[in-house]
């Protein structure tokens, strides 16, 4: 005996044509935010918006977030919503790898990955196996962390060619953030893109993003189902860590002092830039295009608001509101349609 | 007129009047009928039982006296007053009193002001603490318990819990009073207590509708029994007018089911051998050995640790004593996901938290189990399960049947189905299915239980957890009776019978 | 694969009939404890602990935090999260000092008050009402707030001068009573208050229905929406007065005074017995935690140690903590369900000698 439904049809069907819409539906949004740009300096309100130099920096600050976010998309993914420990890995991985600069460039490097991958696991070990509420604890760790540069090298900043003498090493970190393949492309962008193929691949095109998603869209079922649920977490949050240390190198490596203030206000920024790019919080939903369509809305965004002499603070008082206000939208209209996503 | 003598107790007769009258109440759900033109009384100062299997429609017909439906067909009398009760707080005013198996209480706070909510004593703009304690400490008495009403809940045992719940509801002094299943989790001792006080509230002139699947128990505190059967009444009857085989057999009833042919069913070798199964304060020492091709099913009543034995054995959990061999190997120590890579599956008594992922796609969920096998070359690739998605949503006529349709907005009986497409994806060895057709319609439990016998006759060994006794008759080759936590009684196929198995849950331990 | 009936469950067999042991009793009253040992350890090895100046000033820098701690700890117990209790105290602050140069106290702290208010508010209403998780409401207010803050002062911190600026900040400071200066004795009624409130009113003890079941109190006939947002309200409220009277005192609001506060508050409001769960905790174990950690902290200074040693070990703490609590709700969760005759069955068998 059939039934007839008396359920919006809209929710009824995932529609691989629905979700490659609004995924457009973000770029579009960037693209539209591109044209306001040029259409404020052709109104004269701002100026330089169109000049390469410009241009450039959007490309460089979209980069930097983009690697971030990205990483970090897979922890929204799996339904733990963030990573608010992410500034505070970036100073740490960033001012271990100056430190470590001494003993040349490459124990630089390691140094910062072991750093980094260790917060990594520990956050999926704890929140996975253990189950803690990951906003409580990576907030945790983030002042662990903090404590421990606080600790070790107190207030001081390091200086890479302070640090060591060795001229070489001191110009390979440099050019972290400075080389750039045919003077446009930078290291984190290339890194960034290649981030981004590859994590949409992971999420899409591989066993673990398929059971990642059922992990994020109903957990007890995921574990009923056989699948590993806090394997999944653990990698979750090692990625993340992976994506994080790296932007640790190239922020450092950017503002040339490791410090214990590099990477602030990155985790609520790589959150904004997620959910603006259609992974809700609820987890299980979204793409890694999607987060970079959302990456470069908020890199629009930012840059227009900082031509138009918009202050830094003002501008968090926006973020913050965007933040909230798609947030809301997403819960009230899935709501409505009958499919629960808090 | 609905008074009797019971056991030397007697009510008087000038206390009587009908406290409830149901009369041709009905309530649809779109895909079935769950309670159909039933008529339905209760005395002031009777205990009467409601009895009939799952699915019968006691509860529902309980949920409508609850105000859980404003949509229900038919009259409700209160005292001879005709009501509408179309919200719990209406039939909460009216001096209804539930008291349901799930426990309504909030596990950190204290019982005292569990038993109290809402309603604590004040004293000016603060709370009467004194007085408060000592109201508890009265209510609890009332159930005979004696404990400090400061603990929370989460500090008492189950039992006790149960009991505080009762004492909850009847502070709220119901003129009608009704327990569902109130047994389930308490001793021989606390029932005999409970049932004293039942006596003791009737005698008051309460009238009590108790609901239970027990009938030891229905036979020893009711006054009156009414059996259901499919959504309709059959029969009601004074409790020592009437023998307990009578009741099963109105339970039962002469259904259409008798006459399924049972297929023959060639049992191949030993496939599954469970050896002195424990988890502690679960269930222990449990001993199965299942063949190919055969069904085996697990009866009993909840609370007796089925579903528990099957997260044992299909690794969620771990087990503390015993062994799992599948096929001569042993599973031990072996995480579900490579169980399931063996061949052994499970699926779960939830479909809507543990079986589906009810905001993802139906072929999300059908391959959920499958995921490491789908590979296109190196890469995943959810086509290349489609085709066995796309075949299993044929066999199991799931609809609508787009793959791409959301699994939340399938009827009950499709989810069930597409819980048992993602199953059979795994082409299971042995497959443990838990409840695997509640809350379905007939066309879908049919569908079901034809899948399912011809899993069995390709070789697959069906370990079925059930509390419909018909689908353990029609399905299984040998039942085993779990109670408590253990095994009690095996039932060959000739011995079952729904009443034979009705009986043997029914019975005592047999150690 | 065996595992000998042992230990773990004896434990658990206990509890489970045993509500007095001695474990159960120290699980509840855990935070008097802690404070205790802190105290005499303090007291007795800490170099110039244990006089009139250093407890004042205990009492003195830890008034706002467990002003703060009032509201929040409420919040928590409605089984909610609110991060945005550092940024709001300092906004309100910045609001009552800016103000006052052109509306003097009088007009600017009420203001400040109220805009605390409404904060608590708006998160109330996005978390009851558009029902989206309390935590990423907070975070996003948390950064709204900065922002704001950040753009009334123009980047820079408020500082005041004045004859009355400088006398209500002295008069603030300074002991009336024996190691009580005004501004702690404030603090002492507010916690009284919040005590008798929370503890003993019909609203306080709605506040742990709606945090321990939220249908069970709907059901009861609560109005689980109004408590949520009264919580949020009281919160934030709180959080402005804290910021508010501290600022006072100092005369100054610096942008970044009330970040440190959130963690401490946090930390102090779950180690003192108030689980992320909800239903359960109270008032006076929290301002107990942030005493106990105030002394820790103020200790180690004493002992020698930098500041840098105290940011670091108020982290582990934090994160000791909820990885104790996520580790005790693991443990929990493998035995719900248990029935008691089978454990009793066992241990019957334990005890019978081996054939």
């Amino acid at each position: 005996m059939n039934v007839a439904q008396k359920v919006d049809t809209r929710a009824l069907r995932t529609n691989r044509f629905s979700k490659v819409l609004s995924t457009v539906g973000i770029y579009a949004i960037a693209a539209l935010f591109l044209l306001l740009g040029i259409l404020l300096q052709s109104m004269g309100l701002i100026n330089n918006f169109m000049t390469s130099q410009n241009l450039l920096n959007i490309v460089d600050a979209v980069s930097l977030l983009g690697i971030v976010a990205v990483g970090m998309a897979f922890i929204t993914y799996s339904g733990h919503y963030a990573d608010l420990s992410a500034p505070t890995t970036i100073a740490l991985t960033g001012i271990v790898s100056v430190e470590l600069l001494r003993y040349g460039f490459i124990s630089a490097m390691v140094g910062a990955f072991v750093v980094g991958l260790l917060i990594g696991v520990i956050n999926g070990v704890v929140i996975g196996k253990f189950k803690a509420n990951p906003i409580i604890w990576t907030l945790a760790m983030s002042y662990v962390t903090m404590g421990i540069i606080r600790f070790i090298w107190v207030n001081k900043q390091i200086y890479p060619d302070i640090i060591t003498d060795d001229v070489r090493a001191v110009m390979l970190f440099d050019n972290i953030y400075r080389f750039r393949l045919f003077n446009v492309l930078s290291l984190p962008l290339i890194f960034m893109l290649l981030l981004v193929v590859a994590g949409q691949f992971i999420l899409k095109r591989t066993p673990f993003g398929a059971q990642l998603k059922i992990t994020g869209s109903a957990k007890r079922t995921a574990k009923f189902s056989g699948i590993n649920v806090e394997l999944m977490v653990t990698l979750a949050f090692v990625i993340s860590a992976f994506t994080t240390t790296v932007a640790g190198l190239a922020i450092t490596s950017l503002s040339r002092v490791g410090a214990y203030y590099n990477g602030a206000g990155y985790d609520f920024r790589a959150v904004t830039a997620i959910v603006i790019g259609g992974m809700t919080l609820a987890g299980g939903r979204g793409s890694i295009i999607g987060v970079l369509g959302g990456t470069l809305v908020i890199g629009l965004m930012n840059n227009i608001m900082t031509l138009l002499g918009v202050g830094t603070f003002s501008q968090d008082i926006i973020r913050g509101a965007i933040f909230i206000m798609v947030v809301g939208i997403n819960a009230k209209t899935l709501r409505s349609m009958g499919r629960d996503d808090t | 007129m609905g008074i009797s003598i019971k056991k030397g107790k007697s009510v008087s007769i000038d206390s009587i009047g009908l406290a409830l009258k149901m009369v041709g109440v009905g309530k649809r759900y779109p895909a079935t009928i769950a309670v159909d033109n039933v008529d339905f009384e209760v005395y002031a100062g009777e205990v009467h039982a409601l009895v009939g299997e799952n699915g019968a429609g006691k509860t529902t017909l309980m949920k409508m006296l609850a105000g859980s439906f404003n949509d229900y067909t038919g009259a409700i009398f209160i005292n001879d007053k005709m009501v509408r009760l179309s919200s719990p707080s209406i039939a909460k005013s009216y001096g209804i009193g539930m008291i349901y198996q799930e426990l309504s209480l909030a596990q950190p706070i204290s019982i005292a002001e569990n038993l109290l909510v809402g309603r604590l004593p004040r004293k000016g703009l603060f709370i009467d603490r004194e007085k408060m304690v000592r109201e508890a400490k009265r209510l609890l008495k009332t159930v005979g318990l004696d404990l400090d009403p400061l603990l929370p809940i989460e500090d008492i045992s189950q039992h006790e819990a149960q009991l505080v719940e009762i004492a909850k509801v009847l502070g709220t002094n119901p003129c009608i009073l009704v327990m569902d299943e109130p047994t389930s989790a308490l001793s021989r001792e606390e029932v005999d207590r409970l049932f004293a006080i039942i006596a003791k509230l009737r005698n008051r002139g309460m009238a009590i509708v108790y609901i239970s699947h027990h009938l030891p128990e229905v036979f020893q505190v009711a006054d009156r029994v009414t059996v259901m059967r499919d959504a309709k009444k059959v029969a009601t009857k004074n409790i020592d007018e009437v023998t307990r085989e009578e009741i099963v057999h109105m339970m039962v009833g002469k259904s259409i089911k008798e006459l399924y042919k049972r297929e023959e069913r060639q049992m191949g070798k030993l496939r599954l051998e469970v050896k002195g199964l424990s988890r502690y304060g679960f269930f222990h020492n449990i001993d199965i050995r299942l063949h190919e091709g055969e069904i085996l099913g697990i009866c009993g009543l909840s609370g007796a640790g089925r579903s528990e034995l099957a997260q044992v054995i299909c690794g969620v959990e771990q087990a503390d004593e015993g062994s799992v061999v599948l096929d001569g190997e042993p599973l031990d120590g072996l995480s579900m996901a490579k169980r399931v890579v063996r061949g052994l599956g499970y699926l779960t008594e939830d479909r809507k938290l543990e079986g589906l992922a009810l905001r993802l796609a139906m072929d999300d969920n059908i391959l959920s189990s499958v995921i490491p096998q789908l590979k296109q070359g190196v890469v995943y690739n959810k086509k290349t399960g489609w085709p066995k998605a796309e075949k299993l949503i044929k066999e199991l006529s799931i609809y609508p049947s787009d793959l791409d349709r959301t699994a939340g907005n399938l009827s009950g009986g499709n989810q069930q189905k597409l819980l048992l497409a993602k199953w059979m994806a795994i082409n299971p060895k042995v497959l443990i299915l838990d409840e695997p057709s509640r809350g379905v319609d007939v066309g879908a439990k049919m569908t079901i239980h034809e899948t399912i016998e011809r899993l069995a006759r390709e070789g697959s060994s069906i370990l079925i957890i059930s509390s419909d006794l018909p689908e353990l008759v029609r399905l299984a080759d040998r039942v085993i009776i779990m109670r408590k936590g253990h095994f009690t009684k095996i039932m060959e196929q000739d011995e079952c019978s729904e009443e034979s198995l009705l009986l043997a849950a029914n019975t005592e331990m047999i150690v | 694969m065996q595992r000998l009936y042992g230990a773990w469950d004896e434990m658990i067999r206990k509890k489970l009939s045993d509500k007095n042991s001695l474990l159960s009793l120290g699980d509840r009253f855990r935070i008097y404890i802690l404070f205790g040992v802190i105290f005499l350890f303090m007291s007795l090895f800490a170099p110039r602990f244990f006089n009139t100046y250093n407890l004042t000033t205990i009492l003195r820098t830890v008034s706002m935090n467990v002003t703060i701690a009032l509201g929040f700890t409420i919040v928590m117990i409605c089984g909610e999260m609110d991060l945005s209790i550092g940024r709001t105290a300092t906004f309100a602050a910045v609001i009552a000092l800016t103000l006052q140069k052109h509306l003097g106290y009088g007009l600017s702290i009420p203001i400040a008050v109220l805009a605390g208010a409404l904060v608590g508010l708006f998160n109330g209403v996005l978390v009851a009402k558009v029902k989206i998780n309390s935590f990423i409401v907070t975070i996003g207010t948390m950064t709204i707030l900065q922002g704001a803050t950040y753009t009334i002062t123009g980047g820079n911190s408020v500082s005041l001068s004045g004859d009355t600026v400088f006398a209500i900040s002295d008069f603030l400071a300074k002991p009336i009573l024996p190691m009580l200066p005004p501004r702690v004795i404030l603090t002492i009624l507010f916690v009284i208050m919040f005590h008798l409130f929370v503890s003993n009113s019909q609203w306080g003890r709605n506040f742990y229905m709606v945090g321990g079941n939220r249908t069970t109190a709907w059901l009861a006939g609560i109005n689980t929406d109004r408590v949520t947002i009264t919580a949020f309200v009281l919160s934030s409220t709180m959080a402005a007065v804290g910021g508010i009277l501290f600022a006072m005192e100092s005369s100054a609001a610096t942008l970044n005074m009330g970040d440190n506060s959130l963690m401490y508050v946090v930390s102090a409001t779950i180690i003192g017995g108030t689980a992320m769960s909800g239903g359960k905790g109270g008032i006076l174990k929290s301002v107990i935690a942030v005493l106990s950690l105030e002394m820790l902290y103020t200790g180690t200074i004493l002992f020698g140690f930098g500041n840098e040693v105290k940011i670091f070990i108020s982290g582990l703490i934090l994160a000791l903590v909820v990885l104790y609590e996520a580790y005790a709700s693991y443990k929990h969760e493998k035995t719900i369900g248990q029935r008691a005759e089978l454990l009793d069955e066992l241990a019957q068998m334990a005890a019978r000698p081996k054939v």
